[in-house]
């Protein structure tokens, strides 16, 4: 944009003039008083004027704030646009994405963009060695990733541990030891915590994008079954292999301290060698060497990881571990009772109980404990979502709790405490519980725990659902307007949810709106939302512009079927639809598009209802033209319908047909009526 | 390393393909949707794959009372999809009127403030009060101002989008003081406007001292104090040279030894002599009446210039002395 100029006036006393007498300039020092913008105003007391005399002129005491305070300011002056895609995307008709896939798939084109880029700087780096920013900005200058120092020495071991290159780093190692020269202990120490964090495999460039998909599955397949888990395991994940190359170099290691020995039981238990782990930590002790409360964390998932236990025997352990732990005057951290927490979910029944005394524990201590653990806590209580057990009310104290806090990231799964409460509301059917999570996430910044795409779009869902279901329709319609899909973009199911809620609640003119909508993100194609859609339409009679409304949305339906005839080799047409969509028409008085429909019934092969015939013998009536009563009688006998003979009473009793027509007629019942004679006489017999 | 960003690249297709099972449901139809050269070479029955559709623009779902700075926070091109005004802008053809703001590239040209309307500069003030002091009790009118605080420094800041934060323009310092306001007598008065030229204005009374010779502003400010000190202690100075001082550097007229001078007062001591008066004073003569009247005129007429005013006093001044009337 142009560049604004902000121009400042400053006034204040000049020291050349001496000779004004009787007025005493304030202190217009710039003594810092570090007023950060937390909303509190705290302008220290300044000296009050004197108001009798000769007055004094009083400067006031200058305000600093931080750099972004006075945009905070201005921030809070705005709120969402609720029309608006979020502020990643082009702000563009065409550019706007239409659906959750296509909102991922331009974010990660987006990123790989900027990795491409990135990789081209970081590959030709001496094309970009200009640097107009100032101050200067680190992170555009061309990264190196290529080690300096080439001779066979410790430095160039420590840049290329630094550099995290797992395999030079332990060539460099092997030849340092050839060559006889000795490692140093922290230097060896620095290169196990290399090996262990990657489990002996170079890391590959997405290594933390890969991770976190990783452990997200870890996590549902865990939660499904233990066994699936175990499979879930050897498919993803870096499993520790024996003899790799830190157990080799842990082994040559000439002094071991408990950092060493700590390193290589987190790294065993990251990459799910938990015997190893358990053996190691055994051999730690026996040297007399104490423990980190990191690998005290490591240890509790190791044991409770190891399979072919029960719950107890494994809680019996844990505690055990917490002894040694206490006997080493090691303090737990947030991660351990989190750790605890999250072995406990698996116990389910057995799990409850110690999970309480685990959180009682966490706060006498102290710790604070973290969304991460209320999630916890929700999952070992709310995992049985049948009915027929009492549920339990934990989530009411743990809502009471924490209404109102704002919270910091202090744990990985922090971000999955939302998505459970909200399932838990939406089993519970509370609404007004659920009324308090979406207040938690609003509070400060607790927006970002909301977590990724597909976590927000389930909390969204439920909670919309929710709010059909028990809410308003006012209140609903409202809440659709501000989330739709600005926030996220619903299911087919979610859609059906408010069909019903405006069914429930008598507000049917609503329905053309919603399907205008839905076609802009991507439901065009939705069969069960449409026929849904022209069920609710077609069920009763409305008020002519209602009628005409649904009617143009019927047409805008059956085109979009005809759209996805012609890309489809086989074409499929629910019946229901079918009859929705002519009877639609014909209330609306377009009765040349609803004959239109009657042939299409022919021709996909779909029989008509009952009612829709009766509906045409009607508009047939209403328009006096026995020809259309034929016609409808002859459709009728085509598909040998039961109601035939019924509408062929009806065509002769109400309308003036001549002869030809009256035995076409009469032929027909007679074929119907013979059947059904046929079938009379066999039953006799 | 061009392998290593290949891998990396499509270990970011899997990301994609891994749907949740909570996610939205992808019908194979959407699929088709997006252009892809399998589907276009399977299925010779289309002509050509499906164009995506551009959306409706998001003016049509806004409500009459939105929030309006929340839809434009910041300063923001216009976009003609989120500004619900029917705005027309560009030279017409004939009979045509001006083009319609859909694509309207001079609509994207001009600055627009669509980000400052009242109702939102009515929120900032309001979220900046609490950065402001309160303005000091005793300086309520401007000349308690002038009076406590007779310099103004006028410095300049600015921002722009780019990588760069810095500026040169912003070195740029500006003093101003009115001279009423410094302690100078006649003779420094008139030194410093010798001294400051072009920086003084004479119908407002002020000197105006603008320095950028420095590369910071910091320095620049300590310069023009400098620079103020140096000329008042200056000015009060008077330097043996300044008696040289001739008629060609008086910046004012003065009748005190001037030619006009000497030449009324031979012009009266001739009608004096004419008249047999001869025992005249040269002082009594400079005191009368008439003679100040004749000074005062002649004085205004060389110093404010030849106007209506000043020439009629001349003309009663000299009716006056020569006993005209």
């Amino acid at each position: 944009m142009a560049a604004v100029a902000a121009r400042r006036w400053l006034r204040f006393r000049c020291k050349v003039c001496l000779t004004l007498t009787g007025q005493r300039a304030g202190p217009c020092g710039q003594v810092p008083n570090c007023r950060f913008y937390s909303g509190s105003a705290t302008v220290p007391k300044v000296e009050g004027p004197n108001v009798t005399g000769i007055e004094e002129v009083v400067i006031p005491k200058k305000k600093t704030w931080d750099k972004v305070a006075v945009l905070q300011a201005l921030a809070s002056t705005v709120n969402r646009d609720t029309t608006a895609a979020p502020y990643a995307f082009q702000d563009d008709p065409y550019l706007i994405p239409t659906s959750s896939l296509e909102s991922r798939s331009f974010l990660l084109a987006k990123k790989s963009g900027e990795n491409a880029a990135k990789y081209i700087i970081n590959s030709h780096p001496k094309y970009f060695q200009k640097d107009i920013a100032e101050p200067h900005i680190p992170c555009l200058m061309p990264e190196y990733f290529e080690p300096q120092i080439e001779d066979v020495s410790e430095a160039a071991l420590r840049e290329r541990i630094k550099l995290k290159k797992v395999k030079a780093s332990v060539d460099m190692f092997d030849q340092l030891l050839q060559a006889g020269t000795t490692v140093s202990l922290e230097t060896s120490n620095s290169l196990l915590d290399l090996l262990c964090y990657y489990g002996d495999k170079e890391p590959s460039t997405d290594y933390h994008f890969q991770q976190s998909e990783k452990s997200e599955e870890l996590e549902e397949a865990a939660e499904e079954n233990n066994e699936k888990s175990k499979k879930a395991n050897h498919q993803f994940g870096n499993l520790w292999r024996p003899k790799n190359n830190a157990e080799r170099i842990f082994a040559l290691m000439p002094e071991k301290n408990s950092h060493s020995y700590c390193t290589m039981i987190r790294g065993m238990v990251k990459h799910r060698a938990l015997v190893q782990a358990l053996n190691l930590y055994t051999e730690l002790l026996n040297n007399r060497l104490h423990a980190d409360v990191y690998t005290f964390n490591a240890l509790i998932e190791a044991t409770a990881l190891s399979a072919r236990e029960k719950p107890e025997d494994k809680w019996n352990n844990i505690l055990e571990l917490l002894k040694q732990m206490a006997a080493q005057k090691v303090k737990p951290n947030l991660q351990t009772f989190n750790t605890i927490l999250k072995c406990l979910r698996r116990f389910h029944a057995f799990g409850k109980m110690p999970a309480l005394q685990t959180f009682r524990e966490m706060k006498a201590i102290g710790i604070e404990p973290s969304l991460a653990t209320y999630h916890y806590l929700i999952q070992l209580f709310y995992y049985h979502e049948n009915h027929s057990k009492g549920s339990s009310l934990i989530i009411y104290d743990i809502m009471n709790e924490l209404t109102g806090r704002k919270f910091s990231p202090r744990d990985p799964d922090d971000d999955m405490f939302f998505q459970s409460a909200m399932r838990v509301c939406s089993f519970l059917r509370d609404l007004e519980l659920a009324y308090q999570v979406h207040g938690l996430l609003n509070t400060g910044d607790n927006w970002k725990f909301i977590g990724p795409d597909h976590r927000r779009n389930f909390y969204y869902s439920k909670f919309f659902s929710l709010l059909c279901l028990m809410e308003q329709i006012d209140v609903t319609l409202k809440w659709y307007k501000d989330l739709i899909p600005s926030v996220f973009f619903p299911r087919s199911q979610t859609l059906i949810d408010l069909l019903q809620a405006l069914d429930v609640a008598n507000r049917l003119e609503v329905i053309p709106q919603i399907w205008k909508d839905s076609k802009e993100y991507g439901h065009t194609f939705h069969n069960d939302l449409k026929e849904e859609i022209l069920m609710l339409m077609a069920r009763d009679q409305h008020p002519p512009e209602l009628q005409v409304a649904f009617a143009d949305c019927a047409a805008d339906i059956k085109s979009t079927y005809e759209s996805q005839d012609g890309r489809q080799a086989a074409p499929e047409w629910p019946a229901n639809s079918l009859n929705s969509i002519a009877v639609l028409f014909l209330r609306a008085g377009r009765t040349q598009e609803a004959w239109k429909m009657l042939g299409l019934f022919k021709k996909h092969n779909k029989i008509p209802g009952n009612k829709l015939l009766n509906e045409f013998m009607d508009s047939a009536k209403a328009s006096s033209s026995p020809a259309q009563a034929i016609e409808i009688v002859k459709l009728a006998g085509a598909f040998s319908l039961p109601i035939c003979e019924d509408l062929a009473r009806r065509v002769m009793a109400n309308f003036a047909i001549s002869q030809e027509q009256k035995e076409a007629l009469g032929n027909l019942t007679s074929l119907t009526s013979d059947s059904d004679s046929d079938s009379d006489t066999s039953e006799d017999k | 390393m061009a392998a290593a960003a290949l891998s990396a690249w499509l270990t970011l297709q899997p990301g994609t393909r891994t749907l949740r099972a909570f996610c939205t449901s992808v019908s194979p139809a959407t699929r088709s949707a997006i252009p892809s050269p399998r589907t276009a070479a399977r299925t010779s029955r289309y002509e050509r794959p499906l164009r995506r559709k551009a959306l409706p623009p998001r003016t049509e779902k806004m409500t009459v009372d939105q929030d309006w700075p929340s839809v434009y926070p910041v300063a923001a091109p216009f976009k003609p999809s989120a500004v619900p005004l029917p705005i027309r802008m560009g030279y017409p053809v004939k009979r045509g009127v001006p083009m319609a703001k859909e694509g309207n590239l001079e609509l994207l040209k001009i600055p627009n403030f669509l980000h400052l309307t009242p109702v939102a500069i009515k929120k900032h003030c309001e979220a900046l009060k609490d950065f402001c002091t309160e303005w000091p009790a005793a300086l309520d009118s401007d000349e308690k101002c002038e009076k406590h605080f007779p310099i103004e420094v006028d410095t300049t800041d600015y921002v722009s989008a780019g990588p760069s934060i810095r500026n040169p323009k912003a070195r740029v310092v500006t003093l101003r003081v009115k001279l009423s306001s410094l302690n100078l007598d006649d003779h420094a008065k008139k030194k410093l406007i010798k001294l400051v030229g072009e920086r003084y204005c004479k119908t407002t009374d002020v000197l105006t001292i603008k320095t950028d010779r420095c590369p910071l502003k910091r320095q620049n400010y300590d310069y023009a104090l400098y620079l103020l000190t140096v000329l008042y202690h200056e000015s009060w100075k008077t330097e043996e040279w300044e008696k040289d001082k001739t008629e060609a550097d008086m910046e004012e007229y003065v009748w005190n030894n001037s030619s006009s001078e000497k030449n009324i007062l031979e012009t009266l001591l001739q009608i004096k002599a004419a008249e047999k008066n001869l025992d005249v004073n040269k002082e009594e003569l400079l005191a009368t009446k008439e003679v100040e009247e004749y000074k005062k005129s002649v004085v205004s007429l060389k110093n404010e210039g030849d106007n209506e005013n000043t020439l009629s006093q001349y003309k009663e001044s000299v009716k006056k002395l020569l006993n005209l009337m």
